[in-house]
């Protein structure tokens, strides 16, 4: 085989000479020895580097002889084909193959490899030597994270704002969209607004409307009258100032006591001579004596209780009734028909169905078994309706009637005719009747004055006789034995069912129904002596109560939407022009 | 006396911090706002404010660090200052969200300031810690002349190792191309290089150039296998032998020395490339939280 073999030799200033000459043989070897075709004089080549067999039609087989390698066009190789075209680097040799020329089998061109090439190479190939070189950056990752953010905490959401469509898309895919926005759960009650921002937010950059609020409560009263209180508190206070959202289980109804005592702790200054109600803010400390409900009756008898500080003295309540308590409560028991029974306070006094209030006292329930209404004493099964006056009076007129007529009554007092029992068929005279009517009208009438003068009813009511009275002359005193004591809180029972009755109801004591056996505020420290407790014994103030008082605030006994007014949005500020 | 950042001013700055923090927790326990504590609140909005401007005062810095010289006082003290006030926003931002989290821009935000205050406490043990290594693993060169050292070594390794044996010319040749100092992120991080390769290569072909003599030789130490193969050939051999064995492992040295100077460089600097973009990722939703709080106020 011919190998055509062209040497390229620079002569500064950029003269180029080309020497040429013409190797035999199969393989064309390259290396530093001396016998190699081609000798390359570089301590980076191996004695016998490598070598380059012919193929034909220009293509050459390229081995490496040593484990370094060769380059080829530019990468390391340890056996490759390859054409005419590429070139081969053995240290600072280059054989570039080559087509041969006419009446050759192969052919290279060998030149040395430029130095400022091979500078250039290195500095190429050389390695990151540095994180910047690597490829990390600050810029582009700075600019994407920041408008990331933009994108997710702005835009998005505004577009969901704006865009219905886009809005009613994202409306369910967490965090995106107006979700990113959310601050945070809304309270149980409000969970169906969740993912409909605009039910409460309305104009951007303005607070919450009461207006919005108002959509749904509709039925909600305001605090106090607007006109007669138009303070900035209650005028123009949003339902926001006291009702924030977005704290999840914390709810809605804040009890925080600086939101009632701000205008109540100094209400008398603020709105003076307007109201009746007195300051007061800590409950532990800075609460008036309660007032409570006592029963009273205007001239015409229509009740009126009156509504009196339970600091006066004395403190008489007015039921109307004659009931020595601790009687009923004595320990041995009290005579029953059916023997002796012991009484508690739960035989009476029930709680309504909610457990605030107690059931009325029943006559017929409660007191019947043993206090008989009965009225005549050959008719020991029979009595008398626990009814008022006339009731009983027209009951006991035909009863006495019936007995008149029938006869059989026993009684020496008695006309004979109403003494002797009538047969069947034998029928009274015109006289007779009327002998047995009027007899029967007086026995009513003296049953009726037994009953209520001193036998029966004046047990337990205070009776007097007015002449001018339509029944008789008979007037019992009205009665009122349960109710609400206090009208301005809202106590129950329900939340006191830990506490014994006499706790706070001397009840056991009581000798007389003028006792007022309803508990008044009492005081801190209560608990370590005697029963009955006020409600200071357990209840502090949010501000002031005592190791193992519990921080009661306002709203844990009083309302504050409980005005007989509309909520002042309502009222037409904004909607209706004027106020 | 040298001053760290740490310690700049008589730690003034970690007092201003310490005032900051404390000021903030007292007020936040004094504090008994209307139901659960919550950015909503006047302090919540009054800490909110605080930590707004400190985060756009703590990015000011990245512009400040740029400006050699400043009236507004020394890089150094800037620089503690950043470190100590930008910690203090992890007790800031959480009571002013009163310990409020959700998946939200919000929280979003709070983690991202966390995220890059965190980085930013590795950057505060990097510049501590590694500017000493460094110098210390230099030994009083520099990278550029290590590199220098190693070229030269290279080629005095080759001369040397062609005078021997054309195996171990090749060898050696083989590892000199094959030496990688720096390369990807993670390379740099690691500090690879492959000198410690190179020179067991190296011993495997000086045993088994040993090993046609002696069969056991592959085992031994590469001092016993100098020793062996000076028995086995002329002076001048062994001699060269043990030159080259001293050169590879010189530069093996040398190049560890490189890679772990690449290394320590690029830990000083890999948090930067959190830390940067994440306070501008910050910053976006910074302004995102701001601006949508007060757009469904």
């Amino acid at each position: 085989m011919k190998w055509f073999i062209r040497r390229v030799v620079r002569k500064g200033k950029g003269a180029v000479q080309y020497e040429e000459e013409i190797h035999f043989g199969e393989t064309l070897t390259i290396g530093r020895a001396a016998n190699q075709a081609i000798f390359v004089n570089d301590i980076r080549a191996a004695l016998e580097h490598a070598r380059v067999v012919a193929l034909g039609n220009g293509r050459y087989r390229v081995e490496a002889l040593v484990a370094a390698g060769l380059r080829v066009d530019g990468r390391f190789e340890q056996s490759t084909t390859a054409k005419a075209g590429q070139t081969i680097e053995v240290g600072n040799t280059r054989i570039t193959l080559v087509d041969p020329p006419k009446d050759f089998e192969a052919a290279v061109e060998v030149a040395l490899v430029d130095k400022a090439e091979v500078a250039a190479r290195e500095q190429s190939e050389a390695l990151p030597q540095t994180l910047a070189e690597a490829g990390l950056g600050k810029r582009r990752a700075s600019w994407t994270l920041l408008l990331l953010a933009l994108a997710f905490g702005l835009a998005l959401p505004l577009a969901a704002h704006y865009v219905p469509t886009f809005r009613a898309l994202v409306k369910d895919v967490p965090a995106v969209g107006l979700n990113a926005w959310d601050t945070g759960p809304l309270a149980a009650a409000h969970h169906t607004m969740a993912r409909d921002c605009q039910s409460c937010h309305g104009e951007p950059f303005e607070v919450v409307q009461d207006d919005k609020c108002v959509a749904c409560h509709q039925n909600t009263l305001a605090h106090a009258d607007p006109v007669a209180f138009p303070l900035p508190e209650i005028a123009e206070a949003r339902c926001a100032h006291c009702h924030r959202d977005h704290n999840g289980d914390d709810g809605l109804i804040k009890d925080d006591q600086i939101l009632c005592s701000d205008c109540h702790s100094d209400l008398s200054q603020r709105v003076a001579g307007k109201t009746q109600l007195l300051d007061v803010g800590d409950f532990g400390k800075a609460h008036p004596q309660f007032k409570v409900l006592l029963p009273a009756w205007k001239e015409d008898g229509s009740y009126a209780p009156q509504r009196v500080s339970m600091d006066q003295q004395p403190l008489v309540e007015r039921s109307g009734l004659k009931f020595p308590h601790d009687k009923h409560l004595v320990a041995k028991g009290v005579q029953a028909p059916d023997g002796m029974r012991v009484l508690d306070c739960a035989d009476c006094h029930v709680a309504e169905a909610g457990g605030a209030l107690m059931k009325p006292i029943d006559f017929e329930a409660h007191c019947q078994d043993c206090h008989r209404l009965d009225f005549d004493l050959r008719m020991p099964d029979r009595q008398v309706p626990h009814a008022k006056v006339a009731e009983i009076q027209y009951m006991l007129d035909e009863f006495y009637a019936k007995v008149a007529l029938e006869g059989g009554y026993d009684d020496v007092a008695a006309p004979l005719n109403v003494r002797q029992r009538r047969r069947p068929g034998q029928q009274p005279t015109p006289q007779e009747q009327r002998e047995a009517l009027d007899w029967a009208r007086t026995k009513a009438r003296e049953t009726t004055d037994a009953l209520f003068s001193s036998r029966t009813c004046g047990v337990c009511h205070t009776v007097s006789r007015d002449p001018s009275a339509v029944q008789g002359g008979w007037v019992v005193a009205p009665v009122r034995v349960s109710g609400q004591w206090f009208e301005k809180s809202d106590f129950t029972h329900a939340k006191h069912v830990t506490m014994a009755c006499e706790d706070c109801h001397a009840a056991r004591e009581s000798t007389d129904s003028s006792n007022l056996l309803i508990p008044d505020i009492g005081h801190a420290g209560a608990l370590a002596g005697d029963p009955p407790y006020g409600c200071r014994a357990c209840h502090g103030g949010e501000d002031h109560a005592e190791p193992g008082q519990l921080e009661s605030t306002c709203i844990d006994c009083h309302g504050f939407h409980q005005a007989p007014f509309p909520l002042h949005t309502t009222m037409g500020t904004k909607a209706g022009g004027e106020p | 006396m040298h001053e760290s950042i740490l310690d700049y001013g008589r730690y003034r700055y970690l007092w201003v911090a310490l005032i900051l923090s404390i000021g903030s927790l007292v007020a936040y326990l004094w504090h008994d706002p209307i139901g659960v504590p919550n950015g909503g609140t006047w302090l919540g909005y009054t800490l909110g404010t605080i930590g707004a401007l400190l985060i756009l005062w703590l990015l000011w810095f990245g512009v400040r660090k740029r400006r050699y010289s400043g009236a507004s006082g020394s890089a150094r003290g800037w620089l503690s200052a950043h470190v100590y006030l930008g910690s203090t926003l992890i007790l800031i931002a959480f009571l002013h969200s009163g310990f409020q989290v959700g998946w939200n821009i919000h929280t979003l935000a709070l983690a991202l300031m966390l995220l890059v205050i965190f980085s930013g406490f590795f950057g505060v043990y990097a510049y501590l810690r590694y500017p000493s290594l460094m110098t210390r693993n230099r030994a009083n060169t520099t990278r550029d002349a290590m590199l220098e050292e190693i070229r030269e070594l290279d080629q005095q390794a080759l001369a040397l190792a062609d005078k021997i044996d054309r195996n171990i010319h090749d060898v050696v040749l083989r590892s000199i191309q094959q030496t990688r100092l720096g390369g990807g992120i993670l390379a740099q991080l690691r500090a690879r290089d492959d000198s410690a390769q190179a020179l067991a290569s190296l011993r495997k072909a000086v045993s088994t150039a040993g090993a046609s003599a002696k069969a056991d030789a592959g085992s031994q130490t590469m001092v016993m296998m100098v020793d062996f193969l000076a028995n086995q050939a002329s002076d001048a051999q062994s001699d060269n032998l043990r030159r080259l064995i001293d050169m590879v492992s010189r530069k093996s040295a040398l190049a560890t020395r490189v890679a772990r100077d690449i290394q320590l460089q690029a830990l000083m600097e890999v948090w930067l490339y959190l830390h940067v973009p994440l306070s501008l990722g910050l910053l976006g939703a910074l302004t995102a939280h701001v601006l949508s709080v007060f757009f469904y106020w």
